[in-house]
């Protein structure tokens, strides 16, 4: 009998804490109507890093990757460590490229110039670089 | 102003010119465009409009509001735009004195883009630099068409006549300018060359300098456009909210989230506004 009274009143209280925290969340997010810039650069930049790992998907990259030497989950690793901005400035990229041959050649440039920039120390983006100093 | 400052300062833009003309390449449109732009093209309706001293960015954006149906002069964009210490009108507040005057304003910045937009009846903002790199003399003007036959750019530049520039002449003097170009448009009306998320960003920065009225409208010419893209009823939805008009606000929100049932923004919206609604 105790046991279940206390077992109720725990719920009780695990309910009663949670429904303040809930109303707390509610009352958080209708502080103010959310703007639709923040959404525009959120989802915008969700879209474009969703475009790029699909072009990674095709079946000519992912033998353009192996044959470079690099296995395919890592170039999606190095992909996902882009800042949004890059990102963009690639889907920019490969949007002017008329020819759909060049979207393996703008997806390749950023690896090699990361390639070259993390030799000249300038980055340090592929692990088996030693930059020359 | 003294009378021979004036023209001095012409003068200074002639021999500028006339430097250009002699030294330049002609114009190759092959390489230069990678659209095939018709032979010629001209925006019909965009006044010319004699500039004050230094009032070229100004007058520029009066000529293609004007054009556009509106009631406004050069003094009255200068007061949102000139920077009387510079003597002159910055890129970013070309931009913003736009949108402050409930205009779509967004950037181009290639030959794709100008010809594109004049063959699609857009006059074209352009920056640019009139003398040399180290003798710079700033200047905006609206380019109102061109012709490649008789090899020339029609520009609404300040003054009374049309100026009309060889090709070649034109792109080097915009690209000291950096190619810099700016479509401003009724919200009403969509430029034909920019990516729809320049616009909806326009579109938004129309929310921020408070333009409503202007940013419902130019949230609903795009929702026709875009009719799949949930941000534009989102934004349509925040627009209307802050006009006092909820149940627009409401109804384009619901919009939105059947358009996307997974965001949380538009829920999270929806759900304020409901809230005021029932309260």
């Amino acid at each position: 009998m105790s046991i279940l009274s206390l077992s109720k009143k725990g719920i009780a209280i695990a309910l009663s804490a949670q429904l303040v925290l809930a109303t707390q969340a509610i009352t958080m997010a209708q502080a103010e109507m959310l703007g639709t810039d923040q959404a525009i650069n959120k989802y915008t930049a969700l879209a474009n890093r969703n475009a790029l790992m699909d072009e990674l998907q095709r079946a000519e990259i992912q033998a353009e990757i192996v044959a470079l030497g690099i296995d395919p989950a890592e170039a999606e690793a190095r992909l996902a460590a882009l800042s949004d901005a890059e990102i963009a400035t690639m889907l920019t990229q490969m949007e002017n490229d008329s020819a759909g041959a060049d979207v393996v050649g703008t997806l390749f440039t950023i690896f090699v110039i990361l390639l070259v920039t993390d030799l000249l120390c300038l980055t340090r983006f592929f692990n088996f670089t030693r930059c020359i100093r | 102003m003294h009378p021979l400052t004036l023209v001095f300062r012409r003068l200074v833009c002639l021999l500028a010119l006339c430097w250009l003309a002699a030294c330049a390449q002609p114009f190759d449109p092959d390489a230069q465009l990678t659209i095939a732009a018709p032979t010629r093209a001209a925006v019909k309706g965009v006044p010319l409009i004699q500039q004050e001293a230094f009032y070229c960015g100004p007058t520029s954006i009066a000529m293609v509001m004007q054009w556009a149906g509106a009631d406004i002069t050069q003094e009255d964009v200068a007061a949102l735009a000139f920077s009387p210490g510079a003597g002159g009108t910055y890129l970013a507040d070309m931009i913003g004195s736009s949108r402050r005057l409930g205009q779509l304003a967004v950037e181009i910045n290639d030959f794709d883009q100008l010809l594109a937009e004049v063959t699609a009846g857009h006059p074209v903002i352009v920056f640019q630099n009139l003398g040399l790199g180290v003798l710079p003399v700033w200047h905006y003007g609206v380019v109102t068409g061109y012709d490649f036959e008789k090899d020339e750019v029609y520009l609404n530049s300040g003054q009374l006549d049309q100026m009309v520039m060889a090709f070649a002449v034109f792109e080097r003097t915009w690209r000291r300018g950096d190619y810099w170009g700016l479509v401003v448009l009724p919200p009403d009306q969509l430029p034909a060359t920019t990516s729809e998320t320049d616009v909806l960003s326009a579109a938004a920065a129309l929310e921020q300098v408070e333009q409503y009225d202007a940013a419902v409208t130019l949230y609903e010419t795009g929702a026709a456009m875009w009719p799949d893209n949930w941000l534009w009823q989102f934004g349509l939805g925040n627009a209307r909210y802050a006009l006092g008009d909820l149940r627009g606000a409401r109804a384009a929100l619901r919009r939105a989230r059947a358009l996307d049932p997974s965001i949380p923004e538009v829920r999270a919206n929806l759900a304020f506004v409901e809230s005021e609604l029932a309260g």
